[in-house]
């Protein structure tokens, strides 16, 4: 595709970009990737939002074995090795880390990296829970990172600029869900591989570049599908899916399943709520990227995800789902216990659970179990 | 005529009257248990082996331990209603509720009395964790072996499905997690008592007032939910007889607690740990003959004290852990056969807690509030700062950070909490990864090879600052 092909010429120099703007005084601002953070506002604020995706990498696992015992979920272990060694250059150039804390697991690379190294880190916590104090909690929180965001650039947050930011990022949402919605045809106009690329594309490219390339992608999606992939149409569906952490996709291709959609709770920015402009904006951010936001595993009641997740299947015909979780993760390790029966009720399809700590070693055993179940799913 | 249990129970400070009284209660618990003729014999030389039951109070508080076995597993078939919590919890919802309705409500945290009766006492908590394991969380991936207790429990039919679930959300995902399956299963009503830790390292004593606010307003819907659910009012008042009963268990902790600083150390820590976790696990037989119980302990401890009489040679090096073996007193006596005093476990340690002049009004907002000065629930920086606080004031020679390595908010200071107790404090601190709840792999033995090697250094220092 020519609209991925822009992107990768940008993201590739990304980082000569963001050194030019902040040598012209522009604040990067670091997030970690559980679109808890509404980049409206760092937009707003005149800074630039940087998503920290990458993954996949054991060597960075093991690394943070020296200050963490490996009971972490791998991906945030991955990170505190990013964050320690300065292997992703992302980390060095920021001028600010907002860390939303989910679970215990995120809260984990903000202790070790405040305790490390001179990052400096704004904390807002989110709730577990969807009710009324923790609706509160959060727009607490935001408010907070508001004022935060204000303070480091030194540029206040208007009604008008955070207006612009979010009919900027709701396009951008809107793209991605038309792009994402068009693969419930049965001629599946674009991979996940790629719609994965364009999810972590955009933690990291500019949004303006962002937009236009998912509008150029919507506009080759509208050419007709010269070959379509066929096989077993699969949904994929787990706590993270990182840039760099592409194995189960490629056993999946290779074992002839299609990934028809996927549902991460970090690595894949939701997509499915737009920002309603009426009334107070904070407010409105809340209601979006908290209330209405499908929620990540550690929820509880956790319900309302495994509910849509069998809506998924449903609506993307698919033919199984695929459960792929890190390490130590326990919010889906427990789910991942009962919620086959809840799928199996649902949708009427099976699920196969795959596990990984970015250990290369993991491979043969993956492929066994992947291409076993897509055999199945075939017959 | 003489039951097969018998002999165990006069063990555990029963009395014939006592047996009388309780017999047919703990026949049908016993029963349900699946304990027979042979498992009392285990367990009679497992608690002659790792107990100190030359002393009254030890036997009677492992007696207690199995009344409150007893409650539990009967409570449903005697017609009360069933509120669990979990480990560890605020202080203050569980009582409350039993104080709303002593008679008619059996509520604790079914997994810690579990591991205390069917792990200190019987060492046969294996079936009830294979169990556990069997249904939901497997072995290997990091699961909370105390919530794979309770599971292991329900599934098992020992313990009944509860009426109401407190979690402990404000703290970890686990547990949480644990009750949502359960829920999923068998249907249990859960109140979710959420909160976040979200402050930075280095923040505490300091916290935002929201989050008093959050945790508070959590803490005042679990109130509204039990209304609900059970049909209880937690008044003011009946919260302030909750915290008062709760006071007066405490108050005979620390007397113990105070006793067992002397050198040398009096009685195992073994001993000590099974009066402080009854407040913890239990708001029935804890509140009832609790304070009794352990004043008796104390009664003979204080004489050892007079005496001089230590389990450990004078003068050992001191040191302190987060807590002892919830099912297995081998370790903590491995522990102690290294030489290592342990006067204090983090759990039962006076903190230095600031005067409050607290301005918030609501029941939820000030027990929320007390809750973030303790600093467990603040964040791994409070912990931190108050296990360095703790170091100094008992004047320890070493600590033993082991963490919990399947509970995510005790891992996650593997290394954070050792480094910042040797630094602050200059008293070296060993990271030991260990399992509270669950035996089978972090036994003594598996642990007393790093033990025993922080036990000499910590001997050599001790003799160099002798010398």
């Amino acid at each position: 595709m020519e609209a991925l092909d822009r992107l990768s010429d940008h993201l590739s120099t990304r980082l000569l970009d963001l050194n030019l703007a902040k040598q012209e005084g522009r604040k990067i601002i670091g997030y970690t990737p559980g679109g808890f953070l509404p980049e409206e506002l760092v937009l707003a604020s005149g800074a630039i939002p940087i998503g920290f995706i990458r993954g996949g990498n054991h060597d960075m696992v093991e690394l943070a074995g020296a200050y963490i015992c490996h009971w972490i979920d791998t991906f945030w272990r991955a990170q505190i090795g990013y964050g320690i060694s300065g292997d992703d250059p992302y980390y060095s150039i920021i001028d600010l880390l907002v860390m939303p804390i989910t679970d215990n697991h995120s809260r984990a690379l903000m202790d070790v990296l405040d305790d490390n190294t001179a990052i400096e880190i704004f904390p807002f916590g989110i709730p577990h829970t969807k009710d009324d104090p923790a609706f509160k909690y959060y727009l607490n929180g935001i408010t907070r990172l508001k004022a935060k965001l204000e303070e480091v650039t030194g540029v206040e947050i208007t009604e008008i600029k955070l207006k612009e930011a979010i009919d900027l990022c709701n396009r951008e949402r809107e793209l991605l869900r038309e792009i994402s919605l068009a693969r419930r045809s049965r001629k599946v106009p674009i991979s996940s591989r790629d719609f994965i690329a364009l999810g972590h594309g955009s933690f990291l490219a500019d949004k303006q570049v962002m937009v236009e390339v998912l509008e150029s992608v919507v506009k080759e999606l509208e050419e007709p599908v010269v070959s379509s992939h066929d096989g077993p149409r699969i949904l994929l569906t787990g706590s993270t899916l990182a840039q760099g952490d592409s194995k189960v996709i490629d056993l999946t291709e290779k074992a002839g399943g299609v990934i028809v959609i996927e549902e991460f709770a970090e690595g894949i920015k939701p997509y499915w709520e737009s920002v309603n402009l009426d009334g107070d904006l904070m407010a409105a951010l809340a209601d979006c990227h908290f209330a209405r936001r499908v929620p990540p595993g550690w929820f509880r009641p956790g319900r309302e995800r495994l509910d849509f997740l069998v809506k998924l299947a449903k609506d993307f015909d698919v033919a199984g789902v695929i459960w792929y979780q890190l390490m130590y993760r326990e919010s889906y390790k427990v789910e991942s216990y009962y919620f086959p029966d809840i799928l199996k009720k649902g949708a009427g399809i099976p699920l196969l659970i795959v596990e990984s700590d970015y250990d290369s070693a993991e491979i043969e055993t993956l492929r066994t179990r992947v291409e076993a179940f897509i055999d199945t799913l075939r017959r | 005529m003489a039951k097969y249990y018998d002999e165990l129970l006069k063990l555990c400070g029963f009395t014939d009257r006592d047996i009388t009284q309780e017999g047919l209660r703990i026949e049908k618990a016993f029963q349900k248990l699946e304990l027979g003729p042979e498992d009392m014999m285990n367990a009679e030389a497992w608690v002659r082996q790792h107990h100190d039951i030359e002393l009254l109070g030890v036997r009677r508080i492992l007696g207690l331990w199995i009344k409150e076995l007893v409650d539990l597993v009967l409570c449903r078939d005697e017609g009360k209603k069933v509120v669990y919590y979990g480990f560890p919890t605020i202080a203050g919802p569980g009582m409350a509720i039993k104080v709303a309705a002593p008679e008619h409500v059996y509520c604790s945290c079914p997994d810690a009395v579990l591991c205390h009766s069917l792990g200190q006492i019987f060492n046969k908590l294996d079936p009830v964790l294979e169990a556990g394991e069997q249904n939901g969380l497997p072995p290997g991936h990091g699961l909370c072996t105390l919530q794979t207790i309770r599971v292991g429990g329900m599934a098992k039919g020992i313990i009944p499905v509860p009426d109401m679930v407190i979690m402990s959300s404000y703290y970890c995902d686990m547990g949480s997690k644990t009750d949502e399956l359960l829920r999923e299963r068998y249907g249990q009503p859960a109140i979710v008592v959420d909160g976040s830790m979200d402050s930075r390292w280095g923040e505490f004593p300091d916290y935002r007032p929201e989050r008093v606010k959050f945790l508070g307003a959590e803490l005042n819907k679990f109130i509204d939910k039990t209304r609900e659910i059970l049909g209880l009012d937690l008044t003011p008042d009946i919260w302030e007889k909750a915290m008062a009963f709760n006071k007066a268990v405490r108050v005979r902790v620390r007397e113990l607690t105070d006793l067992m600083k002397a050198d040398p150390q009096p009685v195992s820590i073994a001993a000590s740990e099974l009066a402080t976790l009854l407040i913890t696990a239990s708001t029935g037989r804890s509140v009832t003959e609790g304070p009794e119980v352990i004043a008796t302990l104390s009664k003979e401890v204080r004489e050892r004290v007079r005496a001089g009489i230590g389990v450990l040679a004078k003068g050992s090096p001191r040191v302190m852990t987060f807590l002892t073996s919830f099912t297995d007193p081998s370790i903590a006596r491995m522990i102690e056969n290294a030489g290592l005093a342990m006067p204090v476990m983090f759990n039962s340690a006076t903190l230095r807690m600031r005067p409050l002049e607290s301005t918030y009004t609501t029941i939820g907002e000030k027990r929320a509030e007390v809750q973030l000065e303790v600093g467990m629930f603040h964040s791994s920086y409070g912990l931190a700062k108050r296990w360095a606080e703790v170091v100094e004031d008992f004047k320890l020679d070493g600590s033993i950070w082991g963490y919990q390595f399947n509970c995510r908010p005790s891992a996650e200071t593997s290394h954070l909490i050792p480094k910042f107790v040797t630094e602050t404090t200059g008293v070296p601190c060993l990271s030991l990864e260990v399992d509270y709840y669950d035996n089978r792999i972090y036994s003594a033995e598996a642990l007393k090879t790093r033990v025993e090697t922080f036990a000499e250094m910590l001997k050599s220092r001790k003799a160099e600052g002798a010398a």
